[in-house]
């Protein structure tokens, strides 16, 4: 992407007036998107983007500038647009550069670039009929498909110089039922981290019905009801709330800030030893996975906590050597024109030893949240909220009539001691995570999991 | 880095060679600083450039984007972009806009501080800083600042299609924000604000700081209350991400597609008597303001709902084609990358007359809602379900009676709407999914959730 000789005049130059460190990220990306919306393929659209980043680092300070023009001038432009403002002139360079290996590839068994734009659109076009096959309620269906290659460079004067082809494709199922005045949506969105064989994975056509059946249910939901109960998360979609109640506020950016709810808390126990959850980069073919993070470092698995006890974080560079340990491989950028920020990946809940026909039948009066909208947190309280898009209310054991308009909100560490058991039927949702103003793919995963008390909002 | 975007769109019209076609491009200049604990944390500063083709056949459309403006890179999305539209389905709707007349929509003016290029980094440095300090210092309890921040851009936006459609504009953007940390004992509450303008001389730090802090302060010390049916004022901020909701369900292309709470609700009782809601492009000192849409249409005001009827809706080219009727000048983009999409442009109620202490004080017992959380997965507008997080403080009669936390605020959207019965002349515009007025508004009756 960058001859080695460019490499190298770019990060001198970038430390010509001092500086600690500095690093070029170099990227490129290609991607198609479809969109199919009211019967029609409205949307077909090609991206071409290329850029880098220069960042240079000098104590506790970061300058960064980017360029979406790739010439070795442009490079040098930024390189000197990035340490604009320092002053102690030094010669820095030729840098030892070491190549670090991806610590995984995600196979690509077909490129979606070799995949002619018909067939794309044909998926999408089946996912229409098929989920206006469910029912006469449904009246409206979007189908998106979207696949991108992203490849990266990174180097820095440090040393690290690693590069990564990330490729990603994903299919998005939106369904709106009616009847009579009540509505209803579904949604499905596999992605995976590879190539157009996902649609033989997931095909669209049960991912269309899928959708299509959740909207059609939810056109006989209820109003949920308002107050505290004890609440069952379905496998998959449910690992939002560990995404949103531990994740964010395990991301080391916060904890160096003292922004979390959990800093200066490892060793202390949160939950019970159903409990343990990681955040692994380095799941082959996951959505949020990747060879290196965006620094170019290795992805891997990190225990954030293990049988209940807190005794991880992740971390990019700059909160690792704040915290004094090595970073995790959690440093994930948008773009070329965003400076790395750590991110979760893929974030697992484990599985545990219950059965999930007896977690709800020992529930009385509950909610059963199968599938959520997205959620909020605030790190520094540990409060998050969340919508279910499709719930059900729990009576004398077993799953009752469907509820509309709740919101489970609560407390993260509350909610990881609230987790009375951990069923043994894993899955895994796929997602678009935003933080700083910066999106990520991630996946969030759990088994059934029974929380013993959660504030419900509704309207019933 | 300087090149003629107008005379890039003009050249990629001609290489279209008889095709329909649309160029759009932009050249923005951006620059970042953060401040952290008194020091600068980072710095950011870029000049990201590209273009956006869509070409029309046959009533189809595709799309291409690129940030390679050479020849090379501009004919490659060219082609793209045709072989695109091969694949979307044909739609009578579709196409590029009408030619302008003469020299093209009239400006608005106000959209460049001409003051803005020549602030050095250095002073943008000193800014955040100096709201970073002013922000930790407005009281002990105030533990940190996890971020203050100043950002600003200058952005060349052109536009010219097959049809002699050809113009450009420029407009500086400037904002700053806060993000303050309280603690009290065992609690920490967290206050975000932030502030806009055209250029730094627009931005406010000391009144920044003293809000984002406030914003943490008020609600320490916050408890859940019992779940009741009450009252509920919406401070300005969180007005405006109601409107947020309500502005993207107010679209023709929401309506059309059955996408919107609002659809076949044209010329119906929507909200209360006294309510008007105007979404309007040209507004002065507006942050949405442009003398042309996306598309190239000239930007205008659109009545929404007056007196409670819902009178029209905010269209782009195709929905107003396929409604038989003209765009409302709504057209959207989310930079060169994106192709267009109906959005409001500065979407607000119309004050009611009341004064704001009025408002507060109009229940003897009402939920000031400061925060809510959750917005996007809580509110649902095509089936018009509300129901999301909120922090506040209890309001009697009017006085800050006991922070409130960890509740969830519900109600249908059209309720809602239907049960406000005051907005305040407290106006101020924020940034959620095209510009939103957001004003005290004082709702009759909504469900909170707590204990």
């Amino acid at each position: 992407m960058l001859d080695e000789a460019a490499i190298q005049s770019v990060l001198s130059e970038a430390l010509r007036k001092g500086g600690d460190l500095a690093e070029v990220f170099v990227e490129s990306r290609q991607s198609t998107a479809l969109k199919l919306e009211d019967r029609r393929i409205e949307d077909v659209a090609s991206g071409r983007d290329a850029g880098a980043g220069i960042r240079v680092i000098s104590g506790e300070r970061s300058s960064y500038a980017y360029t979406n023009v790739l010439t070795e001038k442009a490079l040098l432009e930024a390189a000197e647009a990035a340490r604009a403002g320092m002053d102690s002139p030094s010669e820095k360079g030729p840098f030892d550069l070491r190549r670090t290996e991806p610590s995984i590839v995600n196979p690509v068994v077909t490129p979606p670039d070799e995949v002619p734009t018909s067939d794309k659109a044909e998926a999408l076009v089946t996912a229409d009929e098929v989920a206006r096959g469910e029912g006469a309620e449904v009246r409206q269906v979007v189908a998106s498909y979207a696949d991108t290659r992203q490849r990266v460079l990174i180097a820095s004067s440090d040393g690290r110089m690693a590069e990564d082809e990330r490729n990603r494709v994903r299919l998005a199922v939106r369904v709106v039922a009616g009847r009579a005045g009540e509505i209803g949506t579904g949604f499905d969105a596999p992605g995976h981290s590879g190539g157009f064989e996902l649609l033989q994975k997931r095909p669209p056509a049960e991912v269309a019905a899928k959708a299509a059946r959740r909207a059609v249910i939810m056109l006989d939901a209820e109003p949920a009801p308002a107050g505290e109960f004890p609440v069952v998360l379905a496998p998959g979609w449910g690992g939002v709330l560990i995404h949103e109640a531990c994740g964010h506020g395990l991301e080391a950016d916060t904890l160096v800030k003292e922004a979390s709810v959990y800093a200066n808390r490892r060793g202390e126990r949160f939950g019970s030893e159903a409990v343990t959850i990681v955040d692994d980069s380095a799941d082959v073919g996951a959505w949020g996975s990747f060879g290196v993070d965006d620094e170019g470092t290795p992805a891997q698995r990190t225990v954030l906590f293990e049988e209940g006890v807190l005794v991880g974080h992740m971390s990019d560079l700059r909160a690792a050597k704040k915290i004094g340990s090595p970073p995790t491989g959690n440093g994930r950028r948008q773009s070329y024109a965003h400076l790395p920020v750590v991110r979760m990946s893929n974030t697992y809940l484990l599985p545990g030893p219950d059965d999930r026909d007896e977690i709800i039948g020992s529930i009385k009066r509950g909610i059963y949240a199968a599938n959520f909208a997205g959620g909020e947190v605030n790190p520094a309280t540990g409060n998050f909220v969340f919508g279910i898009s499709e719930g059900y209310l729990i009576e004398n054991g077993a799953i009752a009539h469907p509820i509309r308009g709740a919101t489970l909100i609560g407390n993260g560490p509350q909610v990881l001691g609230a987790i009375d058991a951990v069923g043994s039927d894993w899955d895994r949702s796929e997602g678009v995570c935003g933080k700083d103003g910066q999106s990520a793919p991630v996946t969030n995963g759990m088994a059934t999991v029974l929380l013993r008390r959660m504030t419900v909002g509704g309207t019933g | 880095v300087t090149v003629d975007l107008l005379e890039l769109a003009g050249g990629i019209v001609e290489r279209a060679r008889g095709d329909e076609v649309e160029a759009f491009l932009t050249h923005e200049r951006e620059f970042q600083v953060k401040s952290f604990e008194g020091e600068v944390e980072s710095l950011s500063a870029a000049e990201p450039r590209g273009a956006g083709i869509r070409v029309f056949k046959d009533g189809r459309v595709g799309f291409a984007y690129t940030s390679d403006l050479s020849e090379g890179g501009l004919d490659s999305i060219l082609e793209l972009a045709r072989a695109n539209a091969a694949h979307a389905t044909a739609d009578e709707a579709v196409g590029v806009a009408e030619g302008w007349d003469g020299s093209g929509p009239e400006e608005v003016p106000g959209l460049v501080d001409e003051a803005q290029p020549s602030v050095s980094p250095d002073d943008k440095a000193s800014f955040a800083v100096e709201l970073d300090s002013l922000t930790r210092a407005v009281d002990p309890r105030i533990r940190t600042v996890e971020e203050a921040v100043y950002a600003d851009s200058d952005t060349q936006i052109a536009i010219a299609t097959s049809t002699g459609i050809k113009g450009s504009y420029r407009r500086t953007d400037a904002w700053c924000y806060a993000i303050a940390i309280a603690t009290d004992g065992d609690d920490t509450q967290i206050g975000f604000d932030f502030d806009l303008g055209r250029g730094i001389a627009e931005l406010d730090a000391a009144a920044l700081a003293e809000s984002a802090a406030h914003r943490a302060l008020s609600v320490l010390g916050a408890s859940k209350i019992a779940s009741a049916r009450m009252p509920v004022v919406l401070d300005p901020y969180t007005a405006g991400q109601f409107l947020g909701v309500i502005g993207g369900a107010l679209t023709g292309e929401a309506v059309q597609k059955g996408k919107s709470l609002f659809a076949g609700k044209e010329g119906q009782k929507v909200a209360a008597d006294k309510l008007s809601l105007v979404d309007d492009g040209r507004a002065l000192g507006a942050p949405g303001s442009a003398p042309w849409d996306a598309e190239g249409v000239a930007t205008r005001r659109t009545e929404v709902i007056r007196e409670g009827t819902l009178t029209g809706f905010l269209y782009d080219l195709t929905s107003a084609r396929r409604a038989r009727t003209g765009s409302t000048g709504n057209a959207s983009r989310a930079g060169f990358k994106s192709a267009p999409y109906p959005a409001p442009s500065n979407l607000a109620f119309e004050p009611t007359g009341e004064t704001l202490q009025d408002i507060r004080s109009r229940a003897d017992r009402a939920l000031l809602v400061r925060d809510l959380h959750g917005v996007h997965s809580g509110a649902n507008p095509i089936s018009g379900d509300f129901s999301v997080g909120a922090t506040g403080i209890l309001l009697e009669r009017g006085d800050e009676a006991q922070p409130v936390k960890e509740v969830t605020v519900a109600a249908p959207m059209l309720d809602i709407l239907a049960r406000i019965e005051a907005v305040g002349d407290d106006r101020r515009w924020l940034p959620f999914g095209g510009s939103l007025g957001g004003a005290t508004t004082f709702v009759a009756e909504m469900t909170v959730g707590g204990l």
